[in-house]
């Protein structure tokens, strides 16, 4: 009870950084209609530049901020520099050239750091457990990181809905003419969305490297589980974002605690054994297909 | 008409040339890259079927590259051998597979195809790390190569140059047949516009997902092909960058042209070849040509000489 | 041939259809007039199947069709233009008419023959295309037709299928005054021998070609009669021809 328990909440902590990286994907797909394959090469930035920057300061905090700071100054160069004249291209040239910028990426981070993964020091206060209920412990930076990942998405969903930035985002999503007419630099609009997006990325990468390692490619694993969250949530809809990462986050998750002894209860161990990793590391992909039988366009699905 | 067709009888000669002229230059590497390029382009000539012609954004096309060789991986693993059970059981895998994951993404559109694409063959990819038992992550070596007996054998490195330099031709010929059939023209008008289609009376369902299935079968037999060259199946080669990879051949030789993929699979092998030489780090001068390219060079190598299919 | 009976679509709060009754006897030509905004392209989307209705029935032929999609509608004898141009740019004018012969000549699984050199799909494809007086022209590709050529290609394309009925969306939409004269030509050329449900702003157009004229008006029939008792309806002057026709 108390492993399930604990095993929903690597779940969630799991589905809050997939929702991280997602939101900053639809927001830039719905906004810009631009597919970024290269959301996870800012994922991989944000990591490496905030474990660099810790070590630099010696101080865990400085080193967040100076990554996410370094992350947002990176994704605003590559929209200005490669990605600006794509817009109005269609999705193939986007996937491709993106798809370019992460061999670049990847390259450029195995130069500078080596291939070797890194791995990150947390500060005394977010080592060690905290207590819930019955005796159970949970690692204090795991619930940390839920805790962040809400709280974005919290703030996101208020700059959305309820500021001017938002009404701006939402309508150069409908309406890039008129926003230009409005006396809005939609270039300078653009630029920044991405940049936020790609802080996002960061954020998440940045989250993810204490408990997985840092290493170059680390991007496209997740960047591949982002696209099932958001294919499964529909595209473009930050709440689609929210519901599918947490739900792709606690599947896979559980999947690969549970699947395997769950199955050994029903066919030979050493059947379960082969199968049980094999349907785990599928789940995911099973489930999104089940998704697109019923609902091909997404559960929340915004256009 | 007439100049194309004395084009290919050009580059067909070049290319059967080849290694008695690398053996005389004493450089037998030659013969090996060369017949791996031959390989990739029969790979991303079935792709060009869907994406050039069908305008099917597949990023998950090197699930059949990776099937294909794993079937005779497989097969050789529990002692087949026999060459043309191993191609009917790739193509009829690869086919398999292809009508499962093509019945359920494309009905989606755009953008949602790529990414649902992409997110299947990962899951091809992960099953296949997970399959302790053919090696997984690691991926085994070949029991033996396919065997055809008495016709030709694999291990003779010029045969098996043969073969895919027959294979490569053989599969140009067939794609253009169907791109020039009536599936082939539905199929085509479907991507140039799909409201017209529906309107004269095309469901453009049926025959984008035949397309989907041939192109993958097709993709099968160079899975076949590369593990015999390689001697080896990985799941590497389900990696989502050997999809982005295979699409790149197709869009630098210029999507929807007989010759493109061809030309596009000798352009970017050739170039990884010759940074490769240079610097280990060889990605990181090949991403930005490659963002260049998308950018700048839209119709692609076989642009400059043809004018390309509509 | 065409019967419509309480037709509705909503768009949000909009009712772009609101209880459509439309009756559409064989061989005839009807016209569907209205102002902007009145709904007469979500009607002809709903006809044609690419919209589906909220509540109605569509019956063709004697058979309900409310729920087919688009291309079984098409291959039933239900042809259509479109208000903007559609056609095949990257094709020849020849290429995109054979491909509407081939559409309604059985399933396309065949992949050996090339399909160009196929009398029996090039050969009724020049024939319309003479029809429409566009055989000079027919190795252009379509996108580099002239406009008035495209929505002249369009009506070919849509012959070409054999329909028993042509739904035409403005088809004299973009046109300069001698592309709509030619326009009208042929489609008084057409008239007897096709059933039309002609959806056109051109009065003079209407006023020519059509037996019989229904009037659109915020998503309601407000009147359907001979063209010279629609000019004398009082209803039809103040909600639509008092704007200046």
């Amino acid at each position: 009870m108390a492993l399930l328990f604990e095993q929903l909440l690597n779940g969630l902590q799991y589905g809050v950084m997939l929702f991280l990286m997602a939101a900053g994907l639809t927001l830039v797909f719905g906004i810009m209609n631009l597919v970024n394959l290269a959301h996870g090469s800012l994922y991989m930035v944000g990591a490496y530049l905030a474990v660099t920057a810790t070590q630099w300061t010696g101080n865990y905090l400085l080193g967040v901020a100076l990554g996410l700071a370094g992350t947002l100054v990176v994704g605003m160069a590559v929209e200005v520099i490669a990605l600006r004249t794509l817009y109005e291209r269609d999705h193939l040239d986007q996937v491709l050239a993106t798809f370019g910028l992460i061999l670049f990426f990847n390259e450029l981070i195995a130069i500078v750091w080596g291939r070797a993964p890194l791995y990150s020091s947390l500060p005394p206060w977010l080592q060690g457990h905290i207590k819930l209920f019955a005796g159970s412990t949970y690692p204090v930076y795991r619930a940390a990181v839920i805790v962040v990942g809400l709280l974005v998405a919290a703030l996101l969903w208020y700059v959305v809905t309820r500021t001017r930035l938002g009404m701006l985002i939402r309508a150069g999503a409908s309406n890039r003419t008129m926003v230009g007419a409005l006396g809005v630099n939609i270039k300078l609009l653009y630029t920044v969305v991405f940049g936020c997006g790609a802080a996002l990325a960061g954020l998440a990468g940045l989250m993810a490297g204490p408990i997985y390692a840092v290493q170059p490619g680390m991007g496209e694993l997740i960047l591949i589980q982002v696209f099932v969250v958001i294919v499964i949530g529909g595209i473009g809809s930050i709440r689609g974002a929210l519901v599918g990462a947490i739900i792709v986050g606690v599947v896979d998750t559980l999947g690969r605690a549970f699947l395997k002894p769950l199955l050994g209860t029903m066919i030979p161990p050493t059947a379960a054994e082969a199968a049980g990793p094999a349907l785990a590391s599928m789940l995911i992909y099973l489930l999104m297909a089940v998704v697109l039988a019923v609902k091909p366009a997404g559960l929340f699905a915004n256009r | 008409m007439r100049a194309r067709l004395i084009l290919w009888g050009i580059a067909a000669l070049l290319l059967i040339a080849l290694p008695p002229l690398a053996t005389a230059l004493g450089q037998p590497y030659y013969v090996d890259l060369a017949r791996r390029i031959l390989i990739l382009a029969i790979a991303a000539i079935s792709l060009n079927l869907i994406l050039g012609y069908g305008g099917l954004v597949s990023f998950g096309h090197a699930a059949y590259l990776g099937i294909g060789a794993y079937a005779v991986g497989i097969l050789g693993f529990y002692g087949i051998a026999n060459g043309w059970i191993h191609l009917l059981v790739a193509i009829g895998a690869s086919a398999l597979v292809a009508a499962a994951i093509g019945a359920v993404s494309i009905r989606a559109s755009g953008i949602y195809f790529i990414m649902i694409t992409l997110a299947f063959t990962q899951m091809l990819y992960y099953l296949g790390i997970s399959l302790d038992v053919y090696g997984g992550d690691d991926g085994m070596r070949l029991k033996s190569r396919s065997q055809f007996a008495g016709l030709v054998d694999l291990r003779d490195p010029v045969a098996f140059y043969y073969v895919a330099l027959g294979v490569m031709l053989l599969f140009v010929f067939l794609t253009y047949r169907i791109v020039n059939s009536r599936f082939g023209m539905a199929l085509r008008a479907a991507k140039s516009n799909e409201a017209r289609s529906r309107a004269i009376g095309f469901p453009p369902y049926p025959y984008r997902l035949a397309a989907f299935i041939i192109a993958g079968a097709m993709c099968g037999v160079a899975g076949a092909l590369y593990a015999n060259h390689t001697g080896y199946i990985t799941p590497g080669l389900m990696a989502w960058h050997q999809s982005g990879e295979m699409m790149f051949m197709v869009i630098l030789g210029g999507m929807a042209s007989t010759a493109g993929p061809v030309l596009g699979t000798f352009a970017l092998l050739l170039v990884e070849e010759v940074l490769k030489g240079w610097t280990e780090h060889w990605q990181v001068i090949l991403g930005p040509l490659l963002v260049l390219s998308v950018v700048f060079f839209r119709r692609g190598l076989a642009g400059i000489f043809f004018k390309p299919d509509a | 041939m065409l019967e419509v009976k309480g037709l509705c679509k909503s768009f949000g709060a909009l009712r772009a259809s609101d209880g459509i009754d439309f009756h559409v006897a064989e061989g005839e030509t009807h016209a569907l007039i209205g102002p902007n905004g009145a709904g007469k392209t979500t009607f002809i989307n709903q006809l044609a199947g690419t919209l589906r209705p909220d509540a109605g029935t569509i019956r063709f032929a004697g058979e309900d069709i409310t729920r087919l999609p688009a291309p079984r509608r098409a291959r039933k004898g239900l042809a259509r233009s479109f208000q903007i141009t559609s056609v095949y740019p990257g094709f020849t004018a020849l290429e995109n008419v054979a491909l509407a012969v081939q559409a309604r000549s059985g399933h396309s699984f065949r992949f050996w023959r090339d399909a160009r050199r196929d009398p029996a799909l090039t050969g009724p494809a020049r024939q319309v295309l003479e029809e429409v007086g566009l055989e000079e022209r027919m190795h252009v590709l379509a996108g580099n037709l002239a406009h008035g050529e495209q929505r002249s290609l369009e009506v070919a394309m849509a012959l070409a299928t054999r329909p028993r009925l042509l739904l035409l969306d403005e088809p004299m939409a973009g046109m300069g005054a001698d592309e709509s004269q030619r326009m009208i030509g042929l489609l008084s050329s057409l008239k007897r021998r096709q059933t039309i449900v002609l959806v056109e702003h051109d009065m003079d157009a209407v006023f020519r070609l059509a037996d019989r004229i229904a009037v659109l008006v915020y998503g309601r029939v407000i009147a359907s009669d001979s063209p010279e008792k629609i000019k004398m309806n009082e209803e039809v002057r103040r909600a639509y021809l008092g704007e200046g026709a």
